[in-house]
């Protein structure tokens, strides 16, 4: 179903790295690379995953889990935790928590201290755990402050730094806009995964392109990573991943 | 015990449809062209975003398509806007063909295809199998067909459910449609309709006027339908409701997005719009939102964040949404806006008309009206979304119908050395053909 595209970033371990960024271009969409990495993470027995719904709401991914072959719902309240930012605004309307500076607290502080309640409360009883973020952007929309977001997003490493096993994982959108941002949250983390468009045009076979940079080791003066390139073709109910020159126009 | 149990069978909502390639539920979006470009109709708690030509007249009818499917489907609707009356544009809704004018408008289209094709193709006398217009041949069963020319009865919109929002009190459709009935002097139809306004109570001194109006019509269509008690408690609804703004932060600069915000979530909250009820389908129409009246200090910021509280609502509950936008307006204001609302919606289609360009008297485009640009389409509720046979779309607005065909250059009939004209060459090929290719 995901496990090629998995392998090509390198996610289809049990430990992953600390901190992953998922980089998406203008007009691009990354989304089923979340979807592909939750049901990932879900298979394994007693990993925790954290899905933090910015984007899309809780439904969008228990119906993309279902066209990959698992479902979310068995596993919500179990090993899978939500936080569901969109389905609260919808419900709360503009008194939602989330438009509000309750006590003083911004958007992004109140989202760390959410994030950071369910990571205490299930840490200890898995082997490892996974926070799963959809939309850095909708952070900006919602009026965060390029600070406040980069804030976030390094507290959120230092979380994964004081925790083995924990991984973060996050995604921006509109990448080439918020380029300053994207990064900055992308040095935090040792996995770029950046989701790009096709220079050439939009051709049937193929979605996209995937940039995949690994630090390798990371020395005093030099910095050693790879970079590898994969096209991918998002099916109905599978991802498929091409190398570049293994596909082309059929006369 | 046996394990078969039967299978419940749930009614779907009226005017959708399960997709047999997402299994998403689908609505009509009114037009069977855009229907099939999107891969059968709009999904369920989508919002697809018409980018307005220069002179926002194709983006009208598109609007008004979306509306009036609505109306003949009896979905409620929510028309808001600032620079359009919503209830004249109500009014002006095309009128639904008969299921006999259907069948002969289609009749007339193949024998007009047909005649074409035996006066010009004798070589290729293959193609003639072939439809005209490629979009055409998968038909969509939920939408209906309309007639451009002529408007829709006033019995019609009047059993509509519709809720109106312009930011200010205006002339309702409520009484547009008093006042024609009362000139054609239909005594029994004014003699039932006479107390309704009776009804409605005056506002509130001291409150603020709500900008949501309602059409008090409903009752009679609908009694099972929640959304009617609006219909005889409009003043509560109104004045709860100034309470509630009151209360709330201020969450956005402009109170006019607030106010139209608060509007559409209360009409959303109705239980017959809850996610997996199948009672009703809501469809929340904005024209011209971010138009230049919209503008202020803000307005980036306040457009962004509504855009997302709008998709944070209508994805929660049985709607779509139809947004028409003067994007070049906007790119001309801030050109990182364009991406951040695309991103933000999951249809955004744009008409580039060529009415008041060089190619509005070109021969290459003679046939066409404008160009159909699809910017994006994402996969909601799935994981792969839905790509058309060709991108490269025209659209032409012909008297009756509004019409989305596979872009074509007219045959060559005369030989010439001459080169392809520049706008003709820019069209059929990439402005990035120059670099690299990725595979």
């Amino acid at each position: 179903m995901a496990t090629s595209v998995l392998l090509a970033c390198g996610l289809n371990e049990q430990k992953l790295p600390g901190f992953v960024h998922i980089s998406e271009e203008s007009n691009v969409d990354g989304s089923f690379l979340i979807s592909c990495i939750l049901g990932q993470r879900l298979r394994i027995s007693n990993a925790g995953t954290l899905l933090v719904c910015l984007q899309h709401h809780y439904q969008h991914y228990f119906n993309a889990g279902m066209r990959l072959g698992y479902n979310t719902n068995i596993f919500r309240g179990k090993t899978l935790g939500v936080i569901d930012v969109l389905s609260d605004m919808a419900v709360e309307g503009l008194a939602s928590k989330w438009l509000r500076n309750s006590e003083g607290q911004t958007l992004t502080e109140q989202l760390v201290e959410d994030i950071r309640a369910q990571v205490e409360s299930n840490y200890a009883s898995r082997n490892s755990y996974t926070v799963l973020i959809d939309n850095l952007s909708i952070l900006f929309n919602l009026g965060a402050s390029k600070l406040q977001v980069q804030q976030f997003c390094q507290d959120l490493a230092a979380l994964a730094k004081e925790r083995d096993n924990l991984t973060v994982i996050t995604k921006l959108s509109n990448s080439d806009i918020y380029q300053l941002t994207d990064n900055n949250v992308a040095k935090l983390g040792q996995v770029r995964i950046q989701v790009l468009r096709l220079k050439s045009g939009v051709f049937r076979e193929v979605d996209g392109k995937l940039l995949i940079e690994r630090v390798l080791d990371e020395g005093n003066y030099a910095c050693e990573e790879t970079r590898k390139e994969v096209l991918y073709k998002v099916n109905d109910r599978n991802v498929k991943v091409f190398t570049p020159g293994e596909i082309g126009v059929k006369v | 015990m046996t394990s078969f149990r039967k299978k419940a069978v749930t009614k779907p909502i009226r005017g959708t449809r399960t997709s047999p390639h997402t299994a998403q539920v689908i609505t009509s979006s009114g037009n069977p062209y855009l229907d099939v470009v999107i891969g059968g109709g709009l999904p369920m708690s989508s919002i697809c975003l018409i980018e307005e030509d220069r002179f926002m007249t194709h983006a009208k009818v598109l609007a008004k398509y979306f509306l009036a499917e609505g109306v003949l489907s009896k979905q409620e609707i929510f028309l808001g806007s600032l620079d359009d009356i919503p209830a004249e544009m109500l009014r002006r809704l095309p009128k639904p063909l008969t299921e006999l004018e259907t069948e002969v408008e289609q009749r007339e289209d193949q024998a007009h295809g047909a005649g074409g094709a035996e006066n010009g193709l004798r070589i290729a006398w293959r193609y003639n199998d072939l439809p005209l217009v490629n979009s055409e041949h998968a038909t969509a069963k939920i939408g209906h067909h309309f007639n451009l020319m002529e408007q829709m009865d006033s019995m019609m919109l009047y059993y509509a459910n519709t809720t109106m929002w312009d930011d200010s009190h205006k002339e309702t459709l409520w009484d547009i449609v008093v006042a024609e009935e009362l000139s054609k002097s239909s005594s029994a139809t004014t003699s039932s309709l006479e107390h309704q306004p009776v009804e409605e109570a005056p506002p509130i001194p001291g409150e603020e006027t709500t900008p949501q109006e309602k059409i008090p019509a409903q009752e009679e269509s609908s009694a099972n339908n929640n959304n009617n008690n609006n219909n005889n408690s409009s003043s509560v609804t109104s004045s709860t409701k100034t309470g509630s703004q009151e209360a709330q932060p201020q969450v956005f600069h402009n109170p006019r997005y607030g106010g139209l915000l608060n509007d559409i979530q209360d009409l959303l909250r109705d239980e017959s719009f809850v996610a997996g009820t199948k009672k009703n389908l809501c469809r929340v129409c904005l024209t011209s939102l971010g138009s230049p009246l919209w503008y202020d200090e803000h307005f980036g910021e306040d457009l962004i964040k509504f855009l997302t509280l709008l998709m944070a609502s209508v994805r929660n509950c049985n709607a779509v949404c139809l947004i028409t936008m003067p994007m070049h307006l906007i790119a001309k204001y801030d050109a990182s806006l364009v991406p951040k609302i695309r991103q933000l919606v999951d249809y955004a289609i744009e008409l580039e008309s060529f009415a008041g360009s060089e190619r509005e008297t070109h021969p290459a485009f003679k046939e066409y009206s404008g160009l159909l640009h699809l910017h994006k389409m994402s996969a909601l509720n799935t994981l792969a979304v839905h790509m058309p046979d060709t991108t490269d779309l025209a659209f032409k607005l012909r008297r009756k119908k509004f019409v989305i065909e596979k872009f074509h250059l007219p045959p060559e009939l005369q030989e010439s050395s001459a080169k392809p004209d520049n706008c003709i060459s820019g069209l059929l090929s990439n402005s990035n053909a120059t670099a690299s290719l990725d595979f």
